[in-house]
């Protein structure tokens, strides 16, 4: 190769690779990378790296995200009152998760305790956003890997395979719950995705009489529709060896802690709770408030992501590893199931029962189990709905207890679609923000995606031969937990298209896939 | 009974604390006041799905939003159809896109719009949180929603003659 030729693969080598990179790449130069760039159907952009060694062996994979900037520096000296607003705007997801945490940061901040409607509403308004933001997932962001399957061809892994699968009706179906429950959170929050509902000691309003009948109306039929959800699930996926051979595969296993919030039963409770852990033998680890979070969760700074690992500060960093040496701990549906010794309402009991019993006892370490225990979570949040949506209490006119108290920090825990979602804030006495920490729920998952990103690349790609159905094989390791990353909210469409660019040992392009 | 929606919406995209990334829901805001009860102008915060509910039922859309290649100097104003989504339908960066939105519409019979066209410009910075827009940003801003506003007069006169040619055909 005389000069020129390697001047122009080092350029290409180069402008092919995040710059962010750069000061690694001599020693990545003579390895092969396979770029998923970025990961399809993710909320937020999400990229994979999977570098190959001279056999064509997979040597290492990881993700990574691009990481929102300026979060504290933007909040110091704000008054915490704006959180919960500032707070949904950051991330277009959930944020209705976001400003319940806030909220209930502002509660603890203030040291007031809101009447038990203001409770109540807020328990409403939250189940129906997770069920709702559950079915956007089983039905169009998980369910081309499971409803459309695995290995069916790309230009059916889509919304609209998802459609032609389940049928029309069924689509419109969802369609219109969906609507239905973003009203019902509008009618109490203003706007969805920027709420104006939470305050510190209650709810901005309450519920009329009149519309009552309404939202029983709707909770009866959200509990309708995640039975029927759950029916589907079991039709297409449970019925379907294939898919449970794939399921427990060693591939998409991962013995870790898990972490989640319960009630006083040890029932999952995605609004209130302490945070309960478990080690990778379902005993209990640890069982604490919210405020107590720094005295058990620590983050973990890699070279090579934007984004910070969590683990266990107790047992301390001990690499990215699973079974009894590991201090990774994850989240979401899996890990909240994991957590609980049963569920908060009938019919999601026995579907927990069923679950537990086809995926051989707990906890379940199966990652992508987190599709069915996502559904199992949609019938519980249906199902508490209803329990509120009957509760004379409900319709109460006390829904805001009025602060007093000289704030100086709070600290306010949920249970986001995604996992345990914290907010920690300290102000002056007069209210202003003087310290903002969030530890955002896919953070909670990031160390077990990474190894799960690895593990199952080592496990599918051998002699450097990658094709789509691989690459969509790797990929469903990380959606499984539904993660969200770039808090961003909305992407142009067409902006990033998926290219997949696999290096031969000299770093020359071999093959590349586009979608 | 709620009124029927209007026949053309325009649609801001953004977040108005990421930086650029509030550049169509400034320029939303220019726009608004411009165009009467024809034309709806809403700034929406929203993404993926939730976006069917503002499309739903209108014949003409534009979209304005924030776009970050790295392929044109920022103030770049770039334009896209349906037609360039229809032809790569699983080409955005995540599900949360306009070809799935419209993809799922056209399966389950909803009707949207038939003109719709994007105006996306190019910004510097998407991922720090701050209010204000960079210079470059700021400046083309006067052309973009220029831009927007040829589109829109376009619509409005095409709406014009066919509200006449409805008139002369019951007359």
């Amino acid at each position: 190769m005389d000069r020129g030729d390697h001047k122009e693969m080092q350029e290409r080598i180069q402008a092919a690779r995040n710059p962010a990179h750069a000061p690694g790449d001599a020693a990545n130069v003579r390895r092969q990378t396979i770029t998923i760039d970025p990961v399809t159907r993710l909320e937020g952009h999400g990229k994979i790296e999977i570098f190959l060694d001279e056999r064509g062996e997979v040597e290492r994979a990881y993700f990574q995200v691009p990481e929102l900037r300026g979060f504290e520096t933007f909040c110091i000296g704000r008054p915490a009152e704006d959180m919960p607003q500032i707070t949904s705007r950051i991330c277009g997801v959930c944020p209705t998760a976001h400003h319940m945490a806030a909220t209930k940061a502002l509660d603890d901040l203030y040291q007031v305790q809101p009447p038990p409607t203001a409770l109540k509403i807020r328990d409403l308004v939250y189940n129906a956003f997770m069920l709702e933001d559950h079915a956007l997932h089983v039905y169009f962001l998980g369910g081309p890997d499971f409803i459309v399957g695995p290995d069916a061809p790309k230009e059916l892994r889509n919304v609209v395979g998802v459609i032609q699968k389940v049928g029309v009706d069924v689509g419109k179906r969802v369609i219109a719950m969906r609507r239905r429950l973003r009203e019902m959170i509008s009618y109490f929050g203003g706007k969805v995705i920027h709420p104006v509902f939470g305050l510190p000691g209650g709810v901005s309003k309450g519920l009329a009489p009149v519309d009552l009948p309404g939202i029983q109306q709707l909770a009866r039929d959200a509990v309708d529709f995640a039975r029927f959800t759950l029916q589907i699930f079991k039709d297409i996926v449970l019925k379907n060896d294939r898919y449970l051979k794939l399921i427990t595969s060693d591939t998409y296993t991962h013995r870790t802690y898990y972490m989640g919030l319960v009630n006083g039963r040890n029932q999952p409770d995605f609004y209130a709770g302490k945070i309960r852990v478990v080690d990778p033998a379902g005993t209990e680890y640890a069982s604490f408030p919210a405020q107590h979070y720094l005295a058990y969760i620590s983050e973990r700074v890699e070279p090579w992501s934007y984004g910070k690992f969590c683990y266990l500060k107790p047992l301390g960093w001990k690499g990215f590893v699973d079974g009894p040496e590991s201090s990774i701990y994850a989240v979401a549906p899996l890990a909240r199931l994991n957590v609980a010794e049963s569920m908060a309402t009938p019919e999601a009991q026995k579907a927990y029962e069923e679950y537990v019993a086809t995926l051989g006892g707990k906890p379940v370490h199966y990652t992508l189990a987190n599709h069915w225990a996502r559904v199992i979570e949609m019938l519980q949040a249906a199902e508490r709905m209803q329990e509120l949506a009957n509760d004379p209490g409900l319709t109460g006119t006390e829904i805001r207890t009025i602060p007093t108290a000289t704030p100086k920090a709070g600290v306010g825990v949920v249970e986001a679609p995604r996992g345990t979602l914290i907010h920690h804030y300290e102000t002056d006495e007069r209210g202003l923000i003087r310290k903002a920490n969030l530890i955002v729920a896919t953070q909670g998952n990031s160390a077990r995606m990474a190894m799960g990103v690895e593990k199952s690349a080592k496990g599918l790609i051998h002699q450097g031969k990658v094709d789509d159905g691989l690459l969509n094989m790797i990929e469903m390791a990380f959606r499984a937990y539904d993660p969200c990353h770039g808090c961003a909210t909305h992407s142009l469409p067409g902006q990033m298209p998926l290219i997949v660019s696999i290096r031969d040992a000299s770093g020359l392009v071999i093959q590349e896939l586009r979608r | 009974m709620n009124a029927p929606p209007q026949r053309i919406v325009v649609l801001g995209l953004g977040n108005d604390i990421l930086a650029d990334d509030a550049v169509g829901l400034v320029a939303a805001r220019f726009l608004r006041g411009h165009y009467g009860e024809e034309i709806e102008v809403v700034e929406a915060a929203e993404t993926g799905l939730a976006l069917l509910d503002f499309l739903e039922g209108r014949s003409h859309a534009l979209l304005l939003d924030a776009i970050l290649t790295g392929c044109h100097p920022a103030g770049t104003v770039l334009a896209f159809s349906r037609e360039d989504f229809r032809a790569s339908p699983d080409s955005s960066s995540h599900y949360a896109g306009i070809p799935e939105v419209l993809g799922l519409a056209e399966c389950l019979g909803v009707s949207v719009p038939t003109e719709l066209c994007i105006l996306a410009m190019e910004v510097e910075d998407l991922y720090c949180l701050r209010e204000g827009l960079s210079v470059s940003v700021d400046r083309a801003l006067p052309d973009y929603v220029a831009h927007a506003r040829r589109i829109l007069d376009g619509w409005s006169r095409q709406s014009v003659r066919s509200s006449r040619v409805r008139r002369s055909q019951i007359v």
